[in-house]
């Protein structure tokens, strides 16, 4: 069985519980006091000892509150114009995501690995064993989605293990735990790939049409990667999310980089061997 | 969204509602990035990584040119010494400039617990294993014969044993992927200017490092005033094809890279790529060694071309790192078919 998160960004609201959440059970180091005084975000971005982080999206060209503001209105979701000549649209104001490993079912770092470090576990999640890693490095510009970093101080990378420890004492990850507004759901890929399309047509109902599921082989997995154990429901585009669109598998192109040089390689020894004719 | 249509809201925004920092209305963001935050993450290597590209590139070039010479039944014993021990410190060098710069040093030889011919960093290592043995057989059998470990006692009759003519012919391709293999291993992550590249991007490294090699050989032979004239002549004919090879795949790579090359022209690694690798050491040394053969000239230009090969290895490294942090390179990098393709042909 393959376990993953789905990640519903349309109902996170930003509190961050599932970053502390990992930081305790994980027990990672903190980050240092750092300010960046672009938004409320100062965790900034998924590393070695962030696994979960929380993006905080402030969208102003959506954010469109005119005349009286129906603030009962707004937290009911309401997107139709308002009386009093308000309008608004709720969702679209800012956005929140709790950005996580991908846990690609084909993955860039486990391929890049030169020691066998990071291997698929049982659960067919993406692990790096601490024990083994070298910290050579080589994983953290292979990922696509820059979530390894190797941590200063220790020389090993690390990244979100997806609580495997949590997983075989049978227990879900503790982001998925605290999370209180089952933004973050864990369970078994196929199961979420179920949950994630049902709520995507939910969302279109509703009249948000620009809902959608990334992370699977269509969307955010090309490229060779074949989609991602961790999915999310994004309402804008994924670079707004700090996510590329087409993220691809870098090993994809080292058969023709071999090969390349191989032609090269023979071409130089013809030079060489003319350089000795008189 | 459009140009206008963000302009429009922007404008709209004055004197409305204001609860917080507009991230768009600040001109140096672009649309479309979460606070310019880079989306993938650089690698961490420092110095160590860019001059064992360079000291490996070397050792490649060195193998390839001696055991060509070989293989035409050139017989020149000073080109063959000064061949077979550079390899060897080439290979005493690149190990430990690796380890030294892993997170984790004490565990080096983790990566030997496996062989994963995807990855092309376990490739590297085991090449390096590979050709450092082989070097190491070459290079005693060498000393041996230059009576570098005493005359007649059992250490020199087991030497003399080693076959080192066909380990010579084993390990060129070794060495070889030695060489390319440092540039297929950077093009095979997500930085947009490394990964665009990787047609060209193992064979301008094997290339340059064969530049370097046949300088270094050149450089030595001729400041110590021995090997033979024809040994000499074919070098100095060998240099100036190979910079021309190595000039014509820089240009390939820069429009290959196309937009995605702007880091090498950027205010930090420009002096290093343009001043150091494409004048200092391309443009100067091909004018250098122009013409007649002539001892000065050469030796300058031997000089220029190697610390050029430096030059472009720093270049290429810091590139990637500005590359990396990058997210407009990314983003335009990965949305389209500008990425590579798992359909591309080579």
């Amino acid at each position: 069985m393959a376990t993953g998160f789905l990640t519903d960004t349309t109902v996170c609201i930003g509190c961050k519980a599932c970053e502390v959440a990992c930081k305790q059970w994980n027990q990672l180091p903190a980050d240092g006091y750092e300010f960046t005084g672009d938004s409320y975000d100062n965790t900034k971005q998924l590393s070695g000892t962030t696994w979960r982080h929380v993006a905080f999206i402030e969208n102003p060209k959506k954010r469109r509150l005119t005349g009286d503001v129906d603030l009962v209105a707004l937290a009911e979701d309401v997107t139709e114009p308002l009386p009093g000549g308000a309008e608004l649209d709720a969702l679209g104001r800012w956005a929140f995501m709790s950005d996580v490993c991908k846990h690609c079912v084909a993955a860039p770092c486990q391929q890049a690995c030169p020691t066998g470090s990071i291997i698929r576990n049982e659960f067919d999640n993406v692990y790096i064993q601490p024990d083994i890693c070298n910290g050579c490095g080589y994983c953290v510009p292979a990922c696509p989605y820059g979530v390894i970093t190797q941590v200063p101080n220790d020389g090993r990378a690390f990244k979100c293990t997806l609580c495997y420890d949590r997983q075989i004492d049978g227990l879900e990850p503790a982001c998925a735990k605290a999370c209180p507004t089952n933004s973050i759901q864990f369970g078994d890929v196929e199961d979420l790939k179920v949950i994630a399309e049902q709520r995507v047509q939910e969302l279109q109902d509703k009249g948000y049409t620009q809902a959608y599921v990334w992370g699977t082989p269509e969307v955010g997995g090309t490229g060779g990667i074949d989609g991602n154990h961790s999915k999310f429901i994004l309402m804008d585009e994924p670079e707004v999310y700090n996510l590329p669109r087409h993220p691809f598998l870098p090993q994809e192109k080292f058969r023709g980089g071999v090969i390349a040089s191989a032609v090269a390689a023979t071409v130089l020894g013809a030079v060489v061997a003319l350089a000795f004719r008189d | 969204m459009s140009e206008t249509t963000r302009q429009d809201s922007v404008q709209q925004g004055n004197g409305k509602v204001q609860t917080s920092h507009h991230p768009e209305t600040d001109p140096n963001r672009k649309d479309k990035h979460y606070y310019g935050i880079p989306p993938i993450k650089h690698a961490h290597w420092t110095w160590q990584v860019p001059v064992y590209f360079w000291i490996g590139g070397i050792g490649a070039g060195v193998q390839m040119f001696s055991t060509v010479a070989q293989i035409l039944g050139h017989g020149d014993k000073d080109l063959q010494r000064v061949s077979r021990y550079t390899v060897l410190v080439t290979m005493v060098l690149s190990p430990i400039l690796l380890i030294w710069d892993l997170g984790r040093p004490e565990r080096f030889l983790n990566m030997m617990r496996v062989i994963k011919l995807r990855s092309p960093m376990s490739t590297q290592s085991w090449s390096l294993v590979a050709f450092g043995n082989l070097a190491g057989l070459i290079a005693a059998r060498q000393a041996a014969e230059d009576g570098l470990l005493g005359t007649d006692n059992v250490l020199v009759r087991l030497t003399k044993l080693i076959p080192d003519r066909l380990l010579s012919l084993l390990a060129l391709p070794v060495g070889l992927n030695v060489g390319s293999n440092t540039g297929n291993l950077i093009s095979a992550t997500s930085v947009p200017i490394w990964a665009r590249n990787w047609v060209f991007m193992g064979p301008v490294f094997l290339t340059s490092g064969l530049s370097t090699a046949l300088s270094w050989l050149s450089l030595y032979l001729r400041l110590t005033r021995s090997g033979r004239p024809e040994t000499l002549h074919a070098l100095h004919r060998a240099e100036k094809a190979t910079i021309l090879i190595e000039a014509g795949l820089i240009a390939a790579s820069l429009f290959r890279m196309s937009r995605w090359a702007k880091p090498l022209f950027s205010k930090t690694v420009a002096p290093l790529f343009v001043g150091g690798t494409l004048i200092g050491g391309i443009a100067a040394p091909f004018a250098l060694l122009r013409g007649e053969e002539d001892r000065r000239k050469s030796i300058l230009a031997s000089v220029l071309v190697l610390i050029g090969g430096l030059a472009f290895r720093f270049a290429m490294i810091r590139a990637g790192r500005i590359s990396a942090d990058d997210p407009e390179a990314y983003f335009t990098f990965t949305s389209g078919e500008n990425a590579p393709q798992p359909e591309d042909k080579v």
